[in-house]
């Protein structure tokens, strides 16, 4: 069987089952064990009516689902293969283990780590690679970090094809947002052997996106429909088999190759597509490839490759003491901020880079790489020279990532690369080698020429190749940045590159420094740089991208630089706030939420105050004449975190100073926060997280769903004297109590408050707590009285 | 029928927040409004539903599910047709909410309470739509697991038959929690006779221990 070949495949199976008695809220899977010769009577149907490749009857198998209903997941595997197996016997059919999503949301939204949705595919996997299974379809996804763990599983576990099809809304989006493009361009890097979509809609709806998805890869296409839309009150569809082949077959000219149907559809359709691809002219049959877009991509959002595409420098520790800090202090928040910054400044990639002494970088990579996905859509570029933590940070990225970087070194090429190939990443080149940086344009080419041929021969495509010319200052070596220049048009132009540049380094060492930043980026730009790496958040830099875009005719219209200019003079026009606080005290600004006021006059107060004095005389009660006007309900809870928010544009203040003295971060003590193991709402707790940071207490905040054990660790790695627990489900409330026990089986000495919607003070004594918080501002009072 | 949300109730949402009547400054009124709009701009709300026999021994014709308990068979009493129905703002809302908290807590905490009054909004527009589908008939309140003595642990069951999550991506997980978190499920009895709609009142509700209005000697407004 040729993937070039047209091949059918199989059609609806559970709805064939429920016709012969299979009742719904029933797992169909236990009919492999329990009903074979009915699962493989459905199977030679699907053959009789042309079905070249059979779907096992194992969507929903996973260890989840297995213990629910008494069984393992090989046995569940092994009876669906066996089923399909002797459907097939003596025709040229082949067998596809079948794998749906897991039921679980991951990482971000839901709790499910992505390494333990890994872990899970992987049984599957090896289950069906055993029971002889001809390829892989992982099917009906909507997420595309969860076909990631299954695309890795089955790759990494087996050495069978692997098919992907996802589903899609109307909307051209997934239930959690994944795009199209996204899909293409991830997927193709991760070197399956086919992709498309399935369920969901009929072939109508989906023939506009499929289009859309052959712009995005070359890989061969699989379209599987439902039977048009149901009924919503009966489940039924009204498609007939000879309308849904008429309409699924006209996507052969879309150089669609893999067909088939998904819900509703029956072996009367297959018969009827069978014949109408049979019937299909011949000139349908070879469609002239689209040519293919590149880029890179998050889940949600891509940058394509072609126009200027700014990536972010900010979240890098290079020469940021007040960053360093924040890697030291495992301050991922402060991490994260960097990156929501730059997207909100307009950034279209981030370049992450966590390398520091002492710290464990490949660790510290995938840590930052989920918290920025958590909150911002923009693709990533993994910055290191560290090959364990560019695999980390390669594993950990939901969508199609950058690499930054290899130079023309050996070694180097020779560990990265493979990486980028596995991963389906791009690359980026830096012109220089074991000799160093030369000081020609044509040394500099060269090199990028030996990168490029050097990635080819690893197969990571042209487009995929991106080569920095490096920048170097201008005021110690004047005569290289018209050399800089020479080499990037060279490669733009002769190689047909994209290029990346680190512009800001230019300027180092000069006055007004934006003034040459500014002229180089401009002349690098007009050279054919279209990967400025840049600080985005300099107003400056980003205007002359914005004047770029519109004199290189990408900006059409002048649309986005009219929005951005006429906003800008907009503002301009409103007379600015008072942001000296004027004659404002600290408390009220506090009070009245103004984070900016009482920063700056928290800046004024030190020019006369030290840094304690602020906080203990002026800060604290601050909040703590909120909390009064709280507790007394002359104020509700959006105005207390305001004054907390406010606060904190204050602590901000003294943290930037202390760090810039080298001191260490104030602290009135460290507590634990966590939502405990099998609750995933923990609103509550993060309200009592802001409040407590911005009374001064180190918050290490574990997160939701967290496991006794992992509390237990930190509370005495730590060595914390209070620990703050939430849940808010009647089911989970006993998880507290299991983390209760196993904090005080511990033997560490420490206090323990809980909180939570359905909590009482009589039920967290008799779980043995030591305090109920009945709401943030009660907690701040606990840790007052724990710590002081 | 597509998923409806048509508006958010700014009682509902100060309700959710805890509101107990203290002057609200011009500011945070702005905040409350701006939140609920990026709600109503950001939410795609989905729902999903099926009509099923009721057979004399409880159970719904065709599946494996019997609702436990005595409050669904005294609420469907008059019924011989149950509606199952489960509806979400979507993961487009639920990213919100959590960027939100990393991002501004003041805004997540308003954010998270128009959400739940948006996503009541939906379930009631979905109603009136099935309402209007099945007139002549009669619908009932709607019922979701967990209220009165209808078992919590049903949901999955609930999930199972009704096949929610490749429906409307909405996931439950080993501890029975919905996600999406702004996700409603409920059954609905289609009766030939007008139904009461029963304020079913503090006691029925799972909050009733610890209910901060009832604390106060107020209600929710919910019933």
């Amino acid at each position: 069987m040729e993937l070039s070949d047209l091949i059918i495949l199989d059609g609806g199976m559970g709805t064939q089952l429920q016709a012969l008695g299979l009742p719904m809220g029933q797992a169909p899977e236990l009919w492999n064990l329990t009903d074979p010769d009915k699962v493989t009577s459905v199977h030679r149907r699907y053959v009789e009516a042309g079905s070249r490749v059979l779907y096992t009857n194992t969507f929903g198998v996973n260890r989840m689902k297995a213990a629910r209903i008494g069984h393992s997941v090989d046995e569940l595997v092994r009876g669906g293969i066996r089923c399909a197996r002797a459907a097939a016997a003596g025709e040229k059919v082949r067998v596809a283990l079948d794998v749906g999503p897991l039921g679980q949301i991951l990482e971000p939204l839901g709790t499910l780590r992505f390494e333990e949705a890994y872990d899970i595919f992987r049984e599957i996997m090896v289950a069906g690679a055993d029971a002889g299974a001809d390829l892989i379809i992982i099917e009906t996804m909507s997420d595309l970090y969860e076909v990631k763990a299954a695309v890795l599983a089955a790759k990494e576990n087996t050495s069978l094809p692997v098919w992907v099809t996802m589903t899609f809304e109307a909307s051209g989006r997934t239930f959690v947002g994944t795009t199209v493009p996204a899909m293409g361009l991830t997927l193709s890097g991760l070197g399956v052997d086919a992709m498309g979509f399935n369920c969901s809609l009929g072939p109508k709806e989906l023939l506009p996106m499929i289009r859309e998805l052959r712009r995005w890869t070359d890989k061969p296409l699989i379209l599987k429909p439902n039977a048009g839309l149901p009924d919503p009150a009966t489940g039924e569809y009204h498609i007939t088999p000879e309308e849904f082949a008429a309409e699924l077959v006209s996507a052969l000219g879309d150089d669609v190759r893999i067909l088939g149907g998904c819900c509703g559809t029956t072996p009367e359709f297959i018969r009827a597509l069978s014949a109408a691809c049979a019937a299909a002219p011949a000139e349908t049959q070879g469609v002239p490839p689209v040519p293919r877009q590149s880029g890179v991509s998050s889940a949600t959002r891509t940058a394509p490759f072609g126009g200027v595409r700014v990536i972010g420098e900010r979240i890098n520790p290079t020469g940021k003491k007040r960053f360093q800090q924040a890697l030291r202090e495992n301050d991922i928040d402060y991490i994260v901020a960097q990156g929501i910054e730059q997207q909100d400044a307009g950034a279209d990639i981030l370049d992450v880079n966590v390398g520091l002494p002492g710290i464990d970088e490949p660790e510290m990579m995938t840590r930052v790489v989920k918290a920025l996905q958590a909150v911002v859509d923009l693709p990533l570029q993994i910055d290191s020279s560290n090959p364990a933590a560019i695999e980390a940070g390669l594993r950990a990225v939901n969508g199609k990532a950058i690499v930054n970087s290899v130079n023309g070194k050996a070694e180097v090429l020779s560990a990265v690369l493979p990486l980028c190939k596995k991963y389906g990443a791009a690359v980026v080149g830096l012109c220089m080698d074991e000799n160093g940086i030369p000081p020609t344009w044509q040394e500099r080419a060269a090199i990028a020429e030996r990168i490029l041929n050097a990635a080819l021969a690893a197969g990571i495509p042209r487009e995929d190749v991106l080569i920095d010319c490096l920048t170097l200052t201008v005021s110690a070596q004047q005569d290289q940045a018209v050399e800089t220049l020479r080499a990037l048009r060279y490669v733009r132009e002769e190689l047909g590159l994209h290029t990346v540049l680190g512009v800001s380094n230019i300027s180092f060492g000069l006055p007004a420094r934006e003034k040459i930043t500014v002229s180089f980026l401009t002349q690098a730009l007009g050279a054919g740089l279209d990967l400025p790496i840049v600080n985005p958040n300099q107003g400056a830099v980003m205007d002359a991208i914005a004047a770029h875009r519109v004199l290189s005719g990408e900006d059409r219209d002048c649309e986005a630089y009219i929005r951005r200019f006429t906003s800008a003079e907009a503002e301009a026009k409103t007379p600015d706030k008072p942001k000296q606080g004027g004659s404002m005290s600290l408390a009220d600004a506090v009070l009245r939420g103004l984070k900016a006021e009482t920063a700056s006059i928290t800046e004024r107060e030190l020019e006369t105050r030290g840094e304690m004095e602020v906080i203990n005389e002026l800060l604290i009660p601050a909040l703590d004449r909120v909390g009064e006007l709280y507790e007394k309900q002359e104020i509700f809870l959006p105005q207390l975190i305001n004054a907390a928010n406010a606060a904190c544009g204050g602590f901000d203040v003294i943290r930037a100073r202390l760090a810039r003295s080298g001191e260490q971060s104030v602290s009135k003590g460290k507590i634990v926060l966590a939502t405990v193991f099998g609750d995933i709402h923990d609103i509550g707790k993060n309200i009592v997280r802001v409040v407590l940071e911005n009374y001064g207490y180190t918050v290490i905040d574990l997160g939701r769903d967290v496991p006794a054990q992992k509390i237990v660790d930190t509370v005495i790695r730590e060595d914390v004297k209070l620990v703050g627990l939430s849940a808010l489900m009647t089911t989970t409330v006993a998880s507290m109590a299991d983390t209760i026990a196993a904090i005080r089986r511990s033997g560490h000495d420490c206090r323990i408050m809980v909180g939570g919607a359905v909590l009482t003070p009589e039920y967290a004594e008799s779980i043995g707590a030591d305090y109920y918080a009945k709401d943030a501002k009660q907690s701040a009072d606990i840790a007052k009285l724990v710590l002081g | 029928m597509e998923a409806r949300l048509t508006g958010i109730d700014r009682r509902e949402t100060l309700q959710y927040l805890g509101y107990l009547g203290s002057p609200i400054p011009a500011e945070l009124e702005a905040e409350i409004a701006r939140c609920e709009g990026e709600i109503l701009r950001t939410a795609r709300p989905r729902a999903h539903w099926r009509l099923y026999g009721l057979l004399p021994d409880g159970s719904l014709e065709g599946t494996t599910f019997t609702p436990q308990g005595q409050d669904v068979p005294e609420l469907l009493k008059d019924c011989s047709r149950v509606i199952l129905m489960a509806a979400t703002l979507g993961s487009e809302a639920e990213q919100l909410l959590r960027r939100s908290q990393v991002r501004d807590m003041s805004d997540a905490v308003i954010l998270d309470a128009a959400a739940s009054a948006a996503i009541e909004n939906v379930c009631d527009n979905l109603c009136e739509d099935l309402a209007a589908r099945f007139a002549p008939a009669y619908l009932t309140d709607r019922f979701s697991p967990g209220y009165g003595d209808f078992p919590f642990a049903q949901q999955r069951e609930f999930f199972d038959v009704l096949d929610i999550t490749r429906q409307i991506g909405v996931s439950l997980s080993e501890s029975g929690l919905m996600l999406p978190q702004k996700s409603v499920t409920a059954l609905i009895g289609v009766a030939d006779r007008p139904q009461e709609h029963r304020h079913r009142g503090c006691p029925s509700c799972t909050l009733f221990e610890t209910c901060r209005f009832r604390k106060e000697g107020k209600t929710c407004g919910a019933f």
